[in-house]
């Protein structure tokens, strides 16, 4: 390494590598470190899209405005909208954690490679559509005539009973988380189903030898065995419904109240697009990041500190 | 993974749960597929029909001739082709550059500017598109295809997953080449970029899709019809005709072609593609 040549190399190389890292570094720069400092900067100011004159320095009142607790009762306040995305996020990474783990193991547990494999692609095939075209196709079924009551009340042996799926507002939430759920449980499943067959078959047939019981097994091996996989998996599907949009807005435009759906990523698209109000809807942006930076140190703290040794 | 299975009655049940989860996946998808070829009257009868009395051909017409009968549908398809193909051109090649420069040149800053890069996954798009939004506004780039594309050219998981590839591959080769007397750009597009086929069909499936399935920047940045581009083609048509329920079916039918076809011919790199996110713990 001391040789002179070779230092000439090394240096040349090393600028070849920063060459190579160069277009990345100026695109992060420009297109996620500024953007996010500048929402930070715009969310002190009163600015408007539309008005030429340079925006007034507002302090933390846009923040004010967003937690003021005389506005936390009207409908499309910003606590509102921390609750929608809330109900609507436990509402839908639960029942999606619980479950996609649940089929992953019955998929596992399936002694035919054809029938393994035919249950993976079904089961994915919602996520391939577009969250516009999920929604378009449940609000038919969740029509007052549409299939959706149909099974219901097959279901539920209660002839003529309308849900109002898309009116009601708890209905309404349960309709998006619905739509939500169907679309990603297949990409879940598949997660999990990855995360099982990473566990050596070893472990498995020691226990059996030793004479555990399947739920043993499961309570015992498997589970702890995945805590890293459960831990990733909910806090992706959980920063995932933290930033739903598309579904939301679709039920909205067509037709459906906003307030019981109006989650956080749509008040800001109404705040920030559709009112214009760029600096109230960058306070929003600025809370949401928050948010889901916790979240995000969170995922690590946990990962980091409970390293699975198989 | 084989374990004995002695218990049958649990068995059943998971069959029985296996296959109530099949229904409830695949049957909205069916429905998609008979609704669009039945009239709207046909579709919210009550029971419910699965099998079409007849080919409802105007539901396609319908669907492409789209709210002005001017087949803007034509024109927003392609767009979304155009966006989606792009990103996942630019992406790929932006994150194997950068890859490679990361894993295989040793500079001051390296680590950093990995560390950095890495840090921008936890800025989520929904926190950032109002401040790129006025960039797009300054820039006078409403309405252009350069305004879709821009916030997307690369993405920080891409570079990862290069980086994450390119880490084992071996050193010897690069370093033949060198011998040989290859630049620098022809080894790493002659030997690197040949070499990372599986990591290129994740990430270009991967940036494609999330490109297709798009809705919210687009409605920032597109507001003329010309350059919509299919959720947001598909969202006013079904805002203008709510009442016709198989013209919507076969314009959601249409739109989700490419993407089918895109699964049945690569379904290993989107299934493999999304246990990806498993080399994170890495």
């Amino acid at each position: 390494m001391i040789n002179k040549k070779y230092k000439g190399i090394e240096k040349k190389q090393a600028r070849w590598g920063f060459i190579f890292v160069l277009p990345a570094m100026l695109f992060f720069s420009l297109f996620s470190f500024y953007p996010i400092i500048n929402a930070f900067y715009t969310s002190f100011f009163d600015k408007r899209a539309l008005s030429k004159a340079p925006p007034n320095f507002v302090g933390l009142g846009n923040y004010k405005y967003l937690f003021d607790l005389d506005r936390a009762a009207s409908a499309l306040s910003f606590y509102n909208s921390l609750r929608a995305t809330l109900v609507f996020t436990l509402g839908t990474f639960i029942p999606l954690l619980i479950l996609s783990l649940l089929f992953a193991v019955l998929i596992s547990n399936l002694s035919s490679n054809k029938a393994k494999k035919f249950l993976q692609i079904s089961y994915y095939c919602p996520a391939i559509l577009s969250s516009v075209v999920a929604a378009t196709i449940w609000m038919i079924i969740f029509d007052p005539r549409g299939l959706g009551n149909q099974w219901v009340n097959a279901l539920l042996r209660t002839p003529g009973i309308d849900r109002r799926w898309l009116v009601d507002p708890v209905m309404q939430q349960v309709s998006t988380m619905v739509i939500y759920f169907w679309k990603y449980i297949g990409y879940f499943v598949i997660l999990f189903i990855t995360g099982l067959a990473s566990i050596p078959p070893t472990i498995y047939e020691a226990s059996t030898i030793d004479g555990a019981t399947k739920n043993q097994v499961f309570w015992r091996i498997t589970l702890p065995l995945l805590k890293p996989t459960v831990v990733l998996v909910s806090v992706m599907a959980m920063l995932q419904c933290l930033k739903t949009f598309s579904t939301q807005y679709m039920l909205y435009t067509n037709g459906a109240p906003r307030a019981p759906i109006n989650v956080i990523t749509f008040n800001i698209y109404v705040t920030g697009i559709q009112q214009q109000r760029l600096g109230r809807a960058s306070a929003m942006s600025v809370v949401l990041f928050v948010m889901m930076l916790l979240l995000t140190l969170f995922q690590f703290k946990t990962t980091k500190s409970e390293q699975v040794e198989y | 993974m084989q374990i004995e299975k002695r218990i049958t009655l649990p068995k059943t049940i998971s069959y029985v749960a296996l296959l109530v989860m099949l229904t409830f996946t695949l049957m909205p998808i069916i429905f998609m597929l008979t609704a669009s070829m039945m009239t709207s009257r046909q579709i919210l009868r009550m029971p419910f029909n699965w099998i079409p009395e007849q080919f409802a051909y105007q539901n396609f017409i319908k669907a492409v001739q789209g709210n002005d009968q001017n087949y803007i549908f034509v024109r927003n398809i392609s767009n979304s082709l155009i966006v989606s193909s792009s990103v996942a051109i630019t992406t790929v090649l932006i994150a194997s550059l950068t890859g490679y420069g990361l894993a295989k040149f040793r500079f001051r800053g390296r680590n950093f500017i990995f560390m950095s890069i890495m840090a921008t996954m936890m800025i989520p798009f929904e926190a950032i598109m109002i401040p790129l939004y006025m960039v797009v506004m300054m820039l006078r780039i409403q309405n252009t295809y350069v305004g879709l594309i821009l916030p997307f050219l690369v993405s920080a998981f891409g570079v990862f997953q290069m980086r994450q590839y390119l880490t084992t591959f071996p050193a010897e080769f690069l370093d033949a080449a060198r011998v040989d007397g290859m630049g620098e750009f022809g080894i790493y597009a002659k030997i690197v970029l040949p070499n990372c086929k599986p990591v290129i069909a994740t990430l270009s499936i991967l940036s494609f899709r999330s490109q297709w399935d798009n809705l919210l920047w687009p409605l920032l940045v597109s507001q003329s019809d010309k350059m919509k581009t299919i959720p947001q083609y598909i969202s006013s048509f079904a805002q203008e005709r709510n009442t016709d329920e198989g013209a919507m079916m076969a314009a959601a039918l249409l739109a989700s072609i490419p993407m089918f076809i895109l699964f049945m011919s690569l379904t290993k790199y989107f299934i493999g593609g999304s246990s990806v996110y498993e080399s994170r713990k890495g």
